[in-house]
């Protein structure tokens, strides 16, 4: 009981606040008919909420999961590529970390107009600017975990006579797994907010979460933006939640931090 | 396998200055000598690790095993499969069978987090030896280990060594472990590394505890010490025994 004291407190004091800020905003709520106009109080998060407009956010919310994960999915196979490929050469680790320190600092939001122009405000193009913010935790981190196997490792496959191939199979890609899932978690929610940046400047086609939120905004229904906004997280949370479990599966069994 | 007027230098200082050794089969010999005498860079020669920037190693049709500082082993494979890492696709039995001498086999699923300092070090050893080696370099592989862990391996690595003799050059700054487990005990000398004494251990095998409080043992402990201490003194230039002139030969073992 006593471990779950803080969280409700902390639940509690959030709730408290929202009701606070909704009741004492000058000019919240509508003169005519009431309804919130900028912070509905909790228990009318769901005024205004029609079938078509749940309708919207679930399609917003599918469009938006399906950038994430298949953007994630592009930066995770392209992360361990560029990862491994610089672990086994100086080299091509000084061409390439350069540009992937240049991604990781361009702020992508003022990249996705010029993606959108070159590639049109199609899905492709919501993946790539995904794939651009999620890429270097991957990379990075599985670097990482490659350089930092210990010499005693490195030397016993050395005087197995193993092949490259079987380095890179049997060595590095578990002995890198741990620091990559710890890049995947970051990664994995960079992959959400990506979406839904990028999804701003998509003005074509069903909108994702980004785009209908700022529907909503522009129509004044603050329950539907504010659920729209809840709906946004939840997906951060299952990305979240789900590389915990992959780590949990493939990773906590063995590895003792 | 044989060592030949081996020498070494990291950026240009000379860590080890021509060193010869040859091992016989099933001959123990241990190495000691002060801390960055260049000990562990021998070892990595002669495994075939680290070319030496002058001299030559001969270990010709050598399947040379290595025991490292640490376990070395491989977090995310069970017990079992780590004892199999370097053993012949067809050599189950014998690798159980190492196991089973090891007191490892109702461990065999576990994973090496789940074992003690002295279990990992014996898992160590065992996937060693499963390779059925000619030759093992031992790099101190009981020095993080308490007395009585380290007393207890030094008895199965030789019940091991009974059962299949293979030669071994074990590295240790520890004296006893020196003597209790070797035929011949070389000194080396603190940077840059030589040997400079040599100290035959005739002592009975199979060895026991008992022999580790007796006047015999006590003694070839105290003469290795004093070689030790001689090599550290500031006039051992006097008492150098091996030849430091090094031999550039163009053949090496394939280690």
């Amino acid at each position: 009981m006593k471990r779950r004291l803080a969280p409700i407190a902390s639940l509690a004091t959030f709730v408290g606040g929202w009701y606070l800020l909704a009741y004492s905003l000058d000019k919240n709520f509508a003169t005519d008919d009431g309804s919130a106009l900028i912070i509905p109080p909790p228990h009318r998060l769901f005024e205004g909420l029609n079938e078509r407009t749940i309708e919207r956010i679930l399609t917003a919310t599918g469009i938006s999961l399906a950038t994430a994960f298949v953007g994630l999915v592009v930066a995770l196979v392209l992360g361990w590529g560029v990862g491994l490929l610089m672990a086994s050469s100086n080299s091509v680790e000084r061409a390439v970390w350069p540009w992937l320190i240049a991604i990781q600092v361009t702020p992508v939001i003022v990249l996705t107009p010029i993606i959108v122009r070159i590639f049109g405000p199609s899905f492709a193009a919501r993946v790539f600017v995904t794939v651009l913010v999620a890429v270097f935790p991957i990379a990075s981190n599985v670097l990482f975990g490659v350089r930092s196997i210990p010499q005693s490792l490195r030397d016993l496959f050395v005087l197995r006579r193993a092949s490259s191939t079987q380095v890179v199979r049997e060595l590095w890609i578990p002995a890198a797994l741990p620091s990559f899932f710890a890049g995947l978690r970051v990664s994995a929610g960079l992959a959400v907010i990506g979406s839904i940046v990028g999804d701003f400047f998509f003005t074509r086609g069903e909108p994702g979460l980004g785009r209908l939120i700022n529907y909503f905004f522009l129509d004044t229904r603050s329950g539907p933006m504010f659920i729209t906004a809840i709906a946004a997280s939840i997906l951060g949370l299952g990305f979240f939640a789900a590389t915990g479990a992959l780590r949990k599966l493939f990773v906590d069994r063995w590895h003792q931090p | 396998m044989q060592l030949q007027s081996v020498t070494h230098s990291f950026n240009g200082v000379c860590v080890i200055d021509g060193i010869s050794l040859e091992v016989k089969a099933g001959e123990i010999v241990a190495v000691v000598g002060p801390s960055g005498c260049g000990k562990s860079t021998l070892l990595r020669i002669a495994a075939g690790l680290l070319a030496p920037s002058d001299g030559s190693v001969h270990a010709h049709d050598e399947r040379i095993g290595f025991v490292f500082q640490d376990p070395a082993l491989l977090p995310w494979r069970k017990v079992v499969n780590n004892a199999k890492l370097l053993a012949s696709r067809n050599d189950d039995a014998f690798v159980t069978s190492l196991l089973e001498s090891a007191g490892l086999s109702t461990h065999l699923n576990k994973w090496p987090h789940e074992l003690s300092g002295g279990m990992k070090m014996r898992l160590s050893l065992v996937r060693t030896l499963a390779m059925r080696p000619s030759v093992v370099l031992a790099d101190e592989p009981f020095g993080a280990l308490d007395q009585i862990t380290r007393h207890h391996l030094h008895d199965e690595l030789l019940d091991l060594h009974s059962k299949s003799p293979f030669a071994m050059v074990i590295v240790t700054h520890a004296i006893d472990e020196a003597v209790y487990l070797a035929d011949r005990v070389i000194t080396m000398s603190p940077a840059p590394g030589r040997f400079v004494a040599t100290t035959e251990i005739k002592l009975d095998r199979p060895r026991t505890s008992a022999l580790r409080y007796t006047a015999a043992f006590g003694e070839l402990c105290g003469r290795v010490a004093s070689t030790l201490n001689e090599a550290s003194s500031p006039q051992r230039g006097s008492t150098m025994q091996v030849d430091s002139t090094p031999k550039r030969t163009s053949s090496r073992g394939t280690t």
